[in-house]
């Protein structure tokens, strides 16, 4: 026998059981995997409590599904030409660094596509409170409130400014809200008492549960709504050059 | 020892092949896994053309930029760079039919892919992957309470990898049983 041949040797229980550490592992990393890939995607029941902090419903959560999207309406947030043929429904959190950099995206979106009103952007609110406790929810409310007092376009110059200063990761000081209020031309009184009102509060509960009932496992979520009809779920702060081509396919739907 | 062993490996293309396309596979899924959906989509719709189900998946990859931190895209390069490594080295070390060998460094080298993906799925606001995963049993809360809201499990991932490397390298040095 050569010195360098592997011993042949009887197996022993021992060995037995190392031989099978590879196929388990592999199981077990494999299960670890879809597990957390099915859960991630699927238990919406999970989600709800999971995200916001509710509580967990008896009821039986509708399986995600983008049509579940609440329709456009006139009491919707909408940058561009509400009549435009593709709309990019944005669910979106201020404190999330994610959004803040799709805030930018979605503005050059709107610089090439919004003038010829050929995209229109719909912004709704997700304030994950796990993530980003309270101020999130509250920094919702402040675009509500912005939308109120000056209308859709203060609305969107509100949120421009806050997306602009905030250091994101639940890092904004609640004092800046009236300041921003105050830049943007609002009359900061009555900005602080709708602020404190909580008339927003359901507004924003809703917008959260119909995210999260259309897929929504993060920020920014985002339903682009093609010419026909046809809904792209987009999760994340993806590149530029992705949007554009999937808002050109959404632009040829039939 | 270390350097011997992947000398030992990567002196054969096979091997660096091996080692580049799991990575580039481990790359893909990773950049690719909050838009699985959207990525099905465009591929069965019947009104994408080709080069749109071409390439709208390929410019997702971009997102690496867009949707990760500076650390988490640090530590998703690196989970898939040194698993590719590790399976390079194991399937070398498979094929010399060692068997005897301990089997801690594949265990290490699986936990540490299984625990890089948690850590993936940490890097978009909402993670996820960790958050519903954790929800489902019931600690979702230790988010609040991780300094670096969930990126430890890539962190993690990355040592686990070094570590399994380590060890497969180790065995590779010293075969266990050789008889004179």
């Amino acid at each position: 026998m050569h010195e360098n041949e592997t011993k042949p040797h009887e197996t022993s229980p021992i060995e037995q059981a190392n031989k099978l550490t590879i196929p388990g592992a592999i199981v077990i990393a494999g299960v670890l995997i879809a597990g957390a890939l099915y859960f991630g995607s699927s238990a919406k029941s999970v989600a709800t409590a999971g995200i916001n902090n509710q509580p967990k419903q008896d009821v039986e959560q509708p399986t995600e599904n983008l049509d579940q999207m609440k329709a456009i309406s006139k009491d919707d947030h909408i940058r561009g030409n509400p009549d435009a043929p593709v709309k990019i429904v944005e669910y979106s959190d201020t404190e999330c660094p994610f959004c803040k950099r799709f805030h930018d995206i979605m503005k050059q979106v709107m610089n090439e596509y919004g003038k010829d009103g050929k995209v229109a952007w719909v912004y709704r609110h997700f304030p994950l409170e796990q993530l980003h406790p309270v101020k999130a929810r509250n920094e919702a409310i402040a675009f509500e409130c912005a939308g109120e007092l000056g209308g859709n376009d203060k609305f969107w110059e509100y949120a421009d400014r806050l997306y602009e200063i905030t250091p994101s990761n639940n890092g904004l000081d609640q004092a800046e809200l009236p300041k921003i209020a105050k830049y943007v031309g609002l009359d900061v009184a009555k900005f602080n008492a709708c602020l404190t009102s909580g008339k927003y509060d359901k507004h924003i509960e809703e917008d959260t549960q119909n995210a999260m009932a259309t897929g929504g496992n993060g920020t920014p979520w985002s339903i682009v709504v093609g010419k026909d009809g046809k809904k792209y779920p987009l999760s994340g702060a993806q590149p530029y050059a992705s949007i554009k081509q999937l808002i050109d396919l959404a632009l040829q739907g039939k | 020892m270390l350097f011997q062993a992947l000398q030992k490996v990567f002196r054969k293309p096979k091997y660096i092949l091996l080692a580049f396309i799991t990575s580039v596979v481990i790359f893909v899924f990773a950049t690719w896994l909050p838009n699985i959906r959207l990525i099905a989509t465009i591929i069965g719709s019947s009104d994408a053309s080709f080069s749109q189900k071409l390439g709208i998946p390929i410019s997702l990859l971009g997102s690496i930029t867009t949707n990760f931190t500076v650390l988490s895209a640090s530590y998703t390069v690196a989970i898939a760079i040194l698993f590719g490594i590790n399976i390079a080295m194991l399937v070398y070390f498979m094929k010399r039919k060692i068997s005897e060998v301990k089997q801690s460094g594949t265990v290490t080298g699986f936990a540490g892919i299984a625990s890089g993906i948690l850590g993936i799925g940490c890097a978009a606001c909402g993670s996820f992957l960790l958050t519903s995963g954790l929800t489902f049993v019931g600690v979702s809360g230790i988010l609040v309470f991780l300094p670096l809201a969930g990126s430890e499990f890539g962190i993690l991932g990355v040592i686990l990898l070094l570590i399994s490397i380590y060890l497969t390298a180790k065995q590779i040095e010293n075969p266990a049983v050789c008889k004179t």
